[in-house]
Order: C-alpha cells, then structure tokens, then sequence
C-alpha cells in the first residue's frame, strides 16, 4: 500500500484514503467536433501506459477531496514527487 | 521421548498440560509446541501425503515444516491447516491429523499404481474426458488437507496500525543486535522488533549448552531491550509469537501476531483477539530472517523420522525431546557436527555421514572427532531403508570433481554399498536464506557460490540485511554484521550519523561454507526422491517436466506443482531448482528463483477480516425517517448503504400484495414516499448553470428559477452514468439530484472536472444528501393534502406547474416544495432540513388520512415508474447504454456551444449501429406470467439477442409488463420475440412476448395533473 503526501494536507497518509484518476496531463480537446474519430478515440481511450517516472492523478477521497498530481515510478511503484496542478503549471510555463 | 532435563530448555517442568491428538490424550508441558510434545510420546506418523497418501513423520521445528498439518479444535472454533511446529500447546488442546495417517487410505491402496502417476497425471488422463466434472470432486475430496470450516468463527480478531522509524524483523541474534544498536546510537528512533517465536534469541538458544558466552550475550542483550522496552516514552515495541508476512509498496509490512497462549482469552468478561494483525509503516527495514535448512536428497526420503538437522537440534535443546536413539546425521555442511556434539552432551552417541572428504576440517569438526564421535566422511546416503519409517541406510563412497565452467559438478559414486542401521536420520544441505519478505515489492536475489544460496539483493533502499539471511552462520560474526547494518539504517535516517563498519571475524564455523549441492544422477534419476514432501513432488517429475519441453522454472513449478503447498516449499524449492538446473544443464543463477509473494506463512481468513464482520461490515445509512418506516412495519433494502422502506407490508400480506395495495393507493387515492437517500449536490457559482450544461446532454441556459429540469449524464465514451432532476434556485444556485447509489461517484466525477479541466469556472459543490430530507407526496389527491399541509404556496395548476418549485411552510416548518413525478401522478417532493424529516413524514401521514394516504416502497417505486417506461440508471441500464439505446434522443441538446461531456461519441458509427442493444418493453402473451429480470430474448438460431432488464406485475393495467434490452428493438415494436428462461425442476421454458414502447400506462401523459 502506498503512502501519498497529499500536497494539500501536506501529510503522509495511507493510499486508502486515495483514489487514482488516471494519467495527468490527457487535456480535454478544445473542440471536439473538430476532430476525427481516430483523434477522439485517441483522447478517451488510449493512454501511454509509461513504463519509468510517470505523471498521474490522484483524488484525496476520504480527506480534503483535492485532485492532485503524483509522479511515481512504475517500476519500483516509487512516489517521487506531489503537487497541485497549480504547481505543476506554474513550473512548466516559467 | 523427553531426555534429562538441562538448562537450555524453555520448557516449564512445573505446569505439566493435558491434550488430545488424533484421539488420544497424552502429556506435555508448558513451553512445549504440539510437535515437541507429540515426539516427546514417540508420535512418529503425523499425516498422509497429498497425492500417494503415504505416512509422514516431521521433518522441521518451524513454519518451514511440510508434513506435520493439523486442525485444531472443532466448531466455531476449528483451525484448519495449521502446523503442528507452530501450535504453542495449552491444556485441553485438541488436534487431528489433516490427513489420518492411522485410518486406511485410498490413495496408499493403489501403491503399485504410483509409478504410473508422474507430474501432470490427472490432467493427461481426464482432462478431455467428459467424466471430469464427476472424477474432480473425488479426486480433491481425497487431497491432504483439512477439511473448510463450517461454522462462524467463534473467536475476535483485529488490527492495529503501528509506525516506526525502524522495523527490525526477526528476533535472533542479527534481530536483537541490530534493533539494540539502533536505540542505544540514536535519540529519537521508534523501533518495532518482530519475531515468530515465543521468546528472542532465534537458533542462539542452539549454543547456549556448549558455549557460556552466547548464553551471557542472550541475556544481557535481552536485558538491555527488555529496559529500552519498558521505559517511560518507550521507543521499543517487541511483537513475540509475531510473523510479518507480507511486506508491500513504501515499507508497509503487515505481521499476524497470535496471543501468547494460541487459546481465545478473555479480560474483565470482554473477548480478547485470538490474532492480531499489525499494519506497520516504518521509514527503514533491518531484515534479519535467519535461513532455514534443506534436506538431502535420497531414495525413499520421505520416510517418517528423517529430520531436518538443525530442527533435531532445536528440539534437543529447546524443547528437550528427541525422535530417536540410533541416530545418523547426514549432510554436507558443518551444522550436523554441531548437533552431533549436542548429542553426545545428552549421552547419544551419534554417527556422522559427511559428503564432503577428509582434510580442511574446521575446529567443530576436529572437536566432533576428539569427542569420539564416529565420522564417515567421503560418502552418500543412497537410500533409507524402512516400510514406513526408517531403520536403516544405504550409503556408498563418493567423490566430487570440480568441472570447467566452475558451476559444474560431477558426482561419481562408487557402486559398494554399505548398510547403517538406524532409527532417526537427520540430514542438512546447507541453507536456504529466508530471502521471501524482501521479494514481497520487487526485490531481487542473486546466487551466491560460497554458501551455495539465493541472497537478497546486495543493496536497496531503506533496507538492510544481516545474519544468517545475509549467509552468516556464526552468531559473534552476525553480531558485528548487525551492528554495521544498523548504523547504515541511522546513516540512511540522519546524514550526520557516524559509520565504523567492523570486519567479521572470518571464523572457519561458518554453515553456509558447503559444497555444492549434491546431485549425483545415479540419485536423481531414483524413483521416489521426493523434493516437496506435501506435494508429492519426486526429481522424476522435474525431470519428466524438462524432458517434456518446460524451460522455465516457473513453468515447472507449476507443471509439478512444487512449492504449492501450504508450506510453499520453504524445504524444498531450492532442492528443486538444484535438480532443474542439473537435468537443465544450466547453472543456478540462470534458472533462478520462482516468485516469492505474500503471505509468507498461512494468514487466517477471520484475522484479514478482523473487526469488519457483521454490522460493520459495510457503514448502514439511516435516514431521519427510519424509526417511522420501522413503526410502519416496513421491509428494508439496501441501496448504496442507505436502508430503505421496501414495501410496507400489513396484516400479514405477501410483498406482491402489498405492493399491489401501494401501487393501486398511489394510483387512485394518495401514496407517501421517503426519497431522503436521492443524491443531491448543491451547486453554487457565477458559472454553475454553465457547468450544468457541460455535464448534462440537455440545455440549461434558459431554466428559471423557480423551475426544475430533467437531467442525463454521460461520460465520454457517450455512456449514460446518471440521471436526475436539477432545481434552479437562483441563476448562480441550483440543486442537483442524483441515483441514490452514484451520489457518491457522480460527486466525485463533477469535482474531476472542475479542478482537472474547468478550475477556470466559478463552481462551488457541496454535497448535502444528508442535510435534506424529502417526503414524496403522489397521487391524484396530492393537491388537496398539499393546500391542507401548507397556506402559504399557491397550488393551482395553472400557478405552481409541473417542473416547478416553490418555497413555503410545511406545518410550521421551511420547506422547498417541488412539483415532480417519477410515477406520472400528481406529485409534489417536501424538502425540508433533516431534522425535520420525521416530523414531517408523521404529520403528512396524518393529515392524509382522508385520503386514506398509504406509504410506498422502493418495489412499489418501480413498479410505478417502469409503468411510465422511466428508466433506473444501474438496471435498465449498465454502462454501456447510449442514450439514444434508451430512446432518449429527445434530450440531446443539438446547439449547445460547448460540446457537452459525451457528445462527441455519440457521432461514433459504433453507437449508431443498427443492432445494438435498444430498450423496449415486452408484453408477455400470457399477461400474469411475470418474466423473471435478467432472462434472455433468444433468436430463431437460439443466440442471445437482449435480456430483460426490469420485470413487474402491473396493478393499474392487471398484467405482466418487463422492460429489455433487445438488438434492434426499436425497430422490431409489435413483433413476437421469444424469452427464454429456466424454471427450478422444470427446465427450459419458452416464453412468447409482444415486443412494445416502453411506456405502458397513461401514454399520453393526462393523469400529471391530479383530480380537479
């Protein structure tokens, strides 16, 4: 069982409190209509499926219900690093 | 039997204690385990084999034993499977033989049958015949183990959470140094030492008769972490009779911990945990496991009385019991001298066969030989003799050569053979690292040719290993191996922790100093060579496995079933991958290990459930409500937790009674529903009618306040999640309703979107299902009772319309008072705050009884709203369900701006299919027969072409009426479709039914409006 620091309580907790949602950064087209079916089959089913240090979602079910980013090591199911997306943002852009 | 007391032993002489075991009594002492007691009164059979059912002696004096299962008592407080090594004996005990050893056995009876019964048997003769369904049960009703409980468990188990800087598992001499080390060279550091046993100290206790010093080290040592446990703020937990079985991702290690006794027990008239699992969370992990010993491999080594070496040794020093008088140890490592020279301190005298030859001896094997103890050394056990336990051996010389590559060796046997007598035959092979935690999350072993075993291993983070599992074998060199591993432990905590790594005395005693394995071919390809003694495993069916095309060592594993056991070959898998790599011509390193997973030894079903049995299995949600629904009589269902009224059943009514009086109530008169469990989320926000129209397919830009809306919720894939009714309150407020059970994922999923995608929208959700509660007022003369319960409303039609809301008291109290309908009758939902539900409930119920106002179900519920062809999202749907499926085309927004969740798919051709699954309804040609839910329509060529999704008899229109999912159905409407379903004793039976709309009553919708 994993143990998350949830970036908001900022506070170890057992992975039960928890729920993954997903690979981060699969952003919603801005127009979906505009794409073809490939392209839209692309964004709802496929995923990358990384093997290595990888960027997903997290939801603090049973605790503050703040969705936030883990990147964790599919490997050796390593966390190595939480934050809010604001966080993760504001690095990407500077 | 029991030798002359000596100072080594744990027994307490003064408590003598009285058990049963396969029906007889006998005596042992406290102290004592099952097995020790039961050898101390010259037990020798123990149980039958899994497949062959012959009679099994003990081999070991731990969890690493194969033969010797057991059931302990009986009832509710049976224990299956449980080895008798590990049973700590109390008086009164109970035990039977998983397998009877004493009773006549099938299995034994077709003896001469066995070399025909190689690895792979049953399934090559029956798996393609059409007898195996009845040949299966047979054959595993005549396996080796106990027989499943067939009552509640009687005793209380539970589960504690512990954390700790440092978690030091096992309590031998690389435990107890490296935990001490670790609390006497730091301040702060919490540690949790675990071990197995009863008492600390590990295979130290071994020494403790030949050597003063272990004895003073043992007790000093104890003494030292008996004060850091016992202090005030202590940082010490000590778990004894503890084994941590698993250990899982971010060091979190979970240990079953059995009280002292093994007995239930209970304190001031409270039952106490018979087990305890502790869930431990710990910053760093010292493993110091031990090894455990593997047996030699021979002819007939199955042969009850042949032992594992250093297990004789515990006994004789632990326990003070011994299987034997003529005895032989046999092996090829120093560890049988050892246990030789014990012997002779109790006046047996001992042969020792040695593989290895002369020279090169170490100092116990010179001391061995000055004590006069006689020492064949150069030759090989071939054979034991005996029927079904031994009483002699066969031995002849033989001679290892080294062979290029390195790995290779090649035995030669000399063809002489002499015969030994004997009666007890304890053999080592040198030892297996319990290596299996560290494996648990992704550690790796390597084979190392010194000691000739899989190590964990070298480095990994947050761990540490030392002692015997890190193959050292002599106790003073695991002392300083311990204390280096604990200062790296501290290093790895705080950078500033000074490191003085010590060097290991070298000594020459070392067990894991051996030869390579022995496995001279002449032996190997003997019949009856058994590798995992619970499975029946020989090296013939390793052999045959490779031969017929296995590779790896997984693969034959599992074609043999080696280490399948509920010992997991802790004796015999390493034996195991010797013999592969032999007939594999391959060295060790590269057949490697099978996967070692949890649970490491047997973890009882009612410990992993612990405290969450019962009521508190699942939380139970009650609504203000409830104790009125209870007055009322009602039958409960559960819906997502919550307890809801069912149907309220009178003067002894049958449920279909009683929901016929429901349904007709509503129908004609008045009807009273508690709809308190409905999901509702409260939405507030510049944006929220915005977020509503992204979430729901429909359009919500122009609903005003004091309105209400129908509303479906699709994910991506453009599959219906949800459904419900919203509440414009104000422009930046409304109230969203949801299913009663996706209230909770529905929540979560519109947070999802809010803070993953929009977190740009002013949206504020608040979950308040528990805050509100709702009493639905249905049926024709829901009006009158309304203007009666509340004066401040205007509740003329024309006024306050269908999908519209008011504000206004309700017998004194605030209410939000909707007008809507999941019946097709006037109806109107009180909402009030909670505490106000049952107040509410009672006084409509009151005042309604002019009407003669009858409370309804959830049965009735349904019954009503499939006669309006209203679907329940979950039944009539199941996620893959567009709603174009549900012949909802009608709520699909087609100008909205935004592309609302799930819109885009449905332009997919795949969800436009012709053939997909459409709901419709079924008509039953003989209208009382009520089709049973979930039975298949079946094509003329009697494929599965849709299946009934919610079946009722209707009141209001006296006949059956069923909603499906049928291929096409909507263009099939008014065809005959045929359902097929099973009757109990009668059989297949086909039902002929009129495909139809899925609205069976008031089509078009005049009944909305109550009576005039």
């Amino acid at each position: 069982m994993f143990s998350i620091n949830c970036p908001y309580c900022k506070e170890s907790r057992d992975q039960n409190e928890f729920s993954p949602a997903g690979e981060a950064f699969v952003a919603r087209p801005e127009n979906p209509e505009a794409l073809s079916d490939e392209e839209w089959a692309d964004y709802v089913f496929y995923r990358t499926n990384h093997k290595g240090d990888h960027w997903e979602q997290w939801v603090h079910t049973s605790g503050c219900r703040k969705y936030f980013l883990v990147k964790r090591s599919t490997i050796t199911h390593e966390v190595i690093e939480e934050a809010t997306f604001a966080e993760v943002y504001s690095e990407k852009i500077s | 039997m029991r030798l002359e007391r000596h100072s080594s032993n744990l027994i307490d002489y003064t408590q003598p204690l009285s058990f049963v075991f396969n029906n007889k009594t006998y005596k042992g002492f406290k102290g004592d385990t099952l097995a020790s007691a039961l050898i101390a009164n010259d037990v020798i059979y123990y149980a039958r084999s899994f497949k062959y059912g012959r009679k099994r002696g003990i081999i070991g004096a731990g969890v690493e034993e194969p033969n010797a299962l057991v059931s302990l008592e009986i009832g509710g407080r049976y224990t299956p499977n449980m080895k008798a090594t590990e049973v700590m004996l109390y008086n009164g005990l109970s035990a039977v033989s998983s397998s009877n050893p004493n009773s006549i056995d099938f299995r034994a009876m077709i003896k001469p049958l066995h070399r025909f019964m190689p690895a792979g048997f049953y399934y090559k003769t029956f798996i393609k015949q059409k007898f195996w369904s009845i040949v299966e049960d047979r054959l595993r009703s005549l396996s080796g183990f106990s027989k499943a409980p067939s009552e509640n468990d009687k005793d209380v188990y539970d589960h504690i959470f512990q954390h700790s800087e440092v978690l030091v598992i096992g309590g031998g001499v690389a435990g107890m140094s490296s935990a001490l080390e670790v609390l006497s060279k730091s301040k702060n550091n919490r540690v949790i030492l675990v071990d197995e046993r009863e008492n600390l100290g590990g295979e130290l206790t071994n020494e403790f008769a030949t050597d003063q010093s272990a004895a003073l080290w043992y007790q000093e040592t104890k003494d030292r972490l008996l004060e850091f446990r016992d202090e005030e703020n202590s940082r010490l937990k000590i778990l004894s009779s503890a084994t941590a079985y698993a250990w899982y991702d971010h060091n979190y290690v979970e240990v079953l911990q059995t009280n002292a006794t093994g007995q239930s027990m209970t304190h001031k008239g409270v039952q106490l945990a018979r087990k305890l699992i502790h869930k431990i969370r710990t910053k760093e992990v010292i493993l110091a496991t031990g090894a455990h010993e593997r047996p030699m491999l021979f002819e007939t080594n199955d042969l009850a009385n042949i032992m594992l070496c250093q297990s004789v040794r515990r006994y004789i020093n632990e326990f003070n019991v011994v299987a034997g008088k003529e005895i032989i140890l046999y092996g090829n490592n120093d560890s049988i001298y050892n246990t030789a020279i014990d012997l002779i301190n109790h006046n047996i005298k001992p042969k020792v066969i040695d593989v290895r030859t002369s020279g090169n001896e170490s100092e116990t094997v010179i001391q061995a030989k000055d004590l006069g103890i006689e020492v064949i050394q150069g030759f090989a056990v071939r054979k034991a003799r005996g029927k079904s336990r031994i009483t002699g051996i066969e031995i002849s010389k033989v001679e290892m050569q080294a062979k290029p590559p390195h790995w290779k060796s090649e035995w030669r046997m000399s063809k002489d053979v002499q015969i030994l007598s004997c009666d007890l035959l304890a053999t080592s092979g040198g030892f297996n690292p319990v290596v299996h935690l560290d494996c648990h999350c992704g550690g790796k072993t390597y084979f190392d040719n010194n000691s000739q075993s899989f190590l964990p291993q070298k480095e990994r983070k947050n761990r540490q290993v030392c002692g015997a599992v890190n193959s050292i074998g002599y106790w003073k060199d695991a002392i300083i191996d311990a204390k280096n591993k604990a200062q790296l432990t501290l290093h790895s905590l705080s950078e500033n922790s000074q490191i003085n790594p010590q060097n290991l005395s070298n000594k020459s005693l070392n067990y894991f100093n051996i030869d390579h394995f022995f496995t001279p071919l002449e032996i190997l390809n003997r019949p009856k060579v058994f590798i995992d003694l619970q499975n029946d495993v020989t090296t013939r069916d390793i052999s045959l496995s490779i031969s017929e095309g296995y590779r790896s060592i997984e693969h034959i594993k599992r074609y043999t079933a080696m280490g399948f056991g509920t010992d997991q070959g802790k004796t015999g898998n390493i034996n195991g991958i010797a013999v592969a790599a032999k007939f594999l011509d391959s060295p060790m390193s590269e057949v490697g290990t099978t996967t070692f997973r949890p649970a490491y030894t047997g973890v009882d079903f009612g410990a992993m459930a612990g405290r969450e049995i019962g009521d508190f299995f699942d939380p139970q949600r009650f609504t203000t409500i409830h104790d009125s629904h209870v007055i009322n009589g009602a039958e409960f269902e559960v819906v997502g937790q919550w307890y809801r009224p069912w149907y309220y059943p009178k003067d002894g009514e049958s449920m279909d009674q009683a929901v016929n009086r429901e349904c007709r109530a509503v129908r004609n008169s008045l009807g009273m529903m508690d709809a308190s469990t409905l999901g509702k989320i409260d939405i507030q926000g510049e944006d929220a009618r915005e977020f509503l129209s992204r979430v729901y397919t429909n359009a919500w830009m122009k609903l005003a306040p004091g309105s209400c809306r129908y509303g479906l919720m699709c994910n991506e894939k453009g599959m219906i999640i949800d459904d419900g009714v919203s509440t414009c309150i104000n422009d930046n407020h409304f109230i969203m309703t949801t299913t009663t059970g996706g209230a909770a994922s529905v929540y979560s999923t519109l947070e999802m979107w809010l803070q993953t995608e929009w977190s740009h929208l002013d949206v504020h959700l608040s979950s308040i299902t528990d805050q509100f509660s709702t009493v639905a007022v249905v049926g024709p003369n829901a009006r009158e009772l309304m203007k009666k319960l509340c004066q401040d409303v205007d509740f003329e039609s024309q006024n306050f319309k269908f999908m519209q809301w008011r504000p206004g008291t309700v017998c004194g109290v605030k209410a939000r008072i909707m007008r809507i309908s999941f019946s097709g009758e006037l109806a109107y939902e009180i909402n009030t705050e909670a505490n106000y539900g049952r107040f509410i409930w009672d006084e409509v119920a009151r005042e309604g009884t002019e009407w003669n106002i009858t409370p309804y179900g959830t049965e009735s519920m349904h019954v009503l709203r499939a006669e309006k062809g209203f679907i329940i999202v979950g039944q009539d749907t199941d996620g893959s369900m567009t709603p174009m499926d549900v012949n909802m085309n009608w709520i699909l927004a087609k100008n909205k701006p935004f592309s609302y969740i799930g819109r885009r798919s449905f332009s997919i051709s795949a969800l436009n299919a012709d053939d997909r699954l459409q709901l419709v309804g079924l008509l039953t040609k003989d209208e009382q027969f009520v089709l049973p839910e979930g039975a298949h329509i079946i094509s003329n060529k009697g494929i599965s072409i849709g299946y009934v999704t919610s079946s009722y008899f209707s009141p209001a229109l006296e006949r059956s009426i069923a909603l499906a999912q049928l291929k096409g159905g909507l263009s099939k409407i008014s065809q005959t479709v045929i359902v097929k379903i099973v009757q109990e004793k009668q059989g297949l039976k086909e039902v002929p039914c009129e495909v139809s709309s899925s609205i069976f009553y008031d089509i078009n919708g005049e009944k909305g409006d109550g009576n005039e």
